[in-house]
């Protein structure tokens, strides 16, 4: 169970024809950092041509460009990050970060965290956490470019959180994924229905752990950039079912998730979560998690 | 810490951290707040706000610490766009390209490194005293840490 024309025949069978797809390369401006206006005046006299991206606050769709928007002093200066359309989304889904203990679970390289850390306006405290040293070494470089100043990064696995005895305002899982085939060209070459089954089962055990520790009333953004149901619809319905939590409704870029997969139904709520299938951006899945009150 | 005061008083300047406290992870130091303080345990890797490591006995300022400083009363000039281009590719600076100078024009001090907009992008050591330095095509500052190191870093 493998290959293009099998995930291809998914996809059909979930309601969606696969096209190509090459989104345009992105950034966000981080505002603590400089007045949105300001970065753009300087990246256009750079000639970099920007467009702004509809459904994100802070992005830019970056257009004919004569530099490469990684090398330019603004960049180094932590004016802007390149970040990827639809992954600018999650973290702006949360209510009332200033001031809220908050907890970026699978957190390299950074580029979310850099996001959260401005929403919070450098107040609280951020937990970042990533399993691989390398992969902190990189988050840790973006953190110093961007001059964050409220977080505390561990080398931990997504599923050890419980060892920090913090109870969570806030979550984000931008959990492992089985990736999607605009950002990987190999994609349906290298995946097959047992990875995308191993990633889910992961995604789950890491999700249990975060209930645990979100206070109650607290939010769990959870994303992919997977576009299987498996790690998408079927996992969150197997978290409402099972980890008293709820799906809060979101009002973001994307279609409602599909409440019918492979013939079976799943909880009507998850219409509430939103895919992206790949066009403008890369293909995407966002949700919003509240642990019951008393739960 | 005597090591970060030792560096900042280079630039003639000072540094106040109020309230905040300093921690040590494996010769790197870090600046944190009063609610990172009681979340913190051992273990962590990286905190606050990062103020540089010590190598060999020698510290290395990380680029938050540089605009600290540069925030306050310190050695500072400010250089023209093609000059501060240059200077984050690893150039030293020629006379030509300085706009202004703050503080010290001695030769043998050390000076932050300013673009126009008056953001830091690195320090350097003043090769020759500039009000004296003949000729607009000589070198008098020799880059010794620029913000490029981050694309560097990654290689």
């Amino acid at each position: 169970m493998s290959g293009k024309e099998f995930f291809v025949r998914r996809y059909k069978e979930l309601g969606w024809t696969c096209k190509e797809a090459e989104p345009k390369p992105s950034i966000r401006i981080n505002t603590v950092n400089a007045k949105k206006a300001d970065v753009v005046e300087r990246l256009e006299s750079l000639g970099i041509a920007l467009e702004k991206i509809p459904f994100v606050e802070d992005g830019y769709w970056i257009g004919k460009s004569k530099f490469s928007v990684g090398a330019t002093s603004e960049y180094l200066l932590g004016l802007y990050s390149i970040q990827e359309a639809a992954a600018q989304i999650p973290a702006t889904l949360f209510t009332y970060l200033e001031n809220k203990t908050v907890l970026d679970a699978c957190a390299a390289p950074g580029g979310k965290t850099v996001q959260l850390a401005g929403l919070m306006k450098n107040t609280g405290v951020l937990i970042a956490f990533d399993v691989k040293r390398r992969r902190l070494t990189a988050l840790s470089n973006q953190l110093e470019r961007c001059r964050v100043k409220n977080t505390i990064v561990y080398q931990l696995d997504a599923r050890e959180s419980s060892w920090l005895n913090i109870k969570f305002d806030r979550i984000l899982l931008d959990i492992p994924c089985s990736g999607n085939y605009v950002t990987d060209k190999d994609w349906f070459s290298r995946r097959t229905l047992k990875d995308v089954e191993r990633n889910a089962e992961l995604q789950r055990q890491i999700l249990g752990k975060a209930s645990k520790v979100i206070k109650a009333n607290g939010e769990i953004v959870y994303a992919t950039c997977s576009l299987e149901p498996e790690e998408n619809e079927l996992n969150i319905d197997w978290a409402i079912k099972t980890l008293n939590l709820e799906i809060e409704k979101i009002n973001c870029h994307g279609e409602k998730a599909l409440t019918n997969i492979f013939g079976r139904e799943l909880e009507s709520s998850i219409e509430n979560c939103r895919r992206i299938w790949p066009g403008q951006t890369q293909g995407f899945f966002v949700c919003k998690l509240k642990r019951r009150a008393g739960a | 810490m005597k090591t970060i005061e030792d560096f900042v008083s280079q630039f003639e300047a000072s540094l106040s951290l109020g309230e905040n406290f300093i921690v040590e992870k494996q010769s790197r130091y870090f600046l944190i707040n009063e609610n990172l303080r009681r979340q913190i345990k051992k273990e962590f890797f990286y905190a606050g706000v990062y103020l540089g490591k010590v190598k060999e006995g020698i510290f290395f300022p990380s680029f938050i610490l540089l605009a600290m400083i540069a925030e306050g009363k310190a050695n500072k000039i400010m250089v023209d766009e093609k000059t501060a281009w240059l200077f984050i590719c690893g150039r030293d600076i020629f006379k030509r390209g300085i706009l202004n100078v703050t503080g010290s024009k001695r030769k043998g001090d050390y000076t932050l490194i300013l673009n126009q907009h008056n953001e830091c992008l690195g320090f350097g050591k003043i090769l020759r005293n500039i009000d004296e330095a003949k000729g607009k095509n000589k070198v008098v500052v020799k880059n010794i840490s620029d913000i490029g190191d981050f694309l560097r870093r990654e290689k």
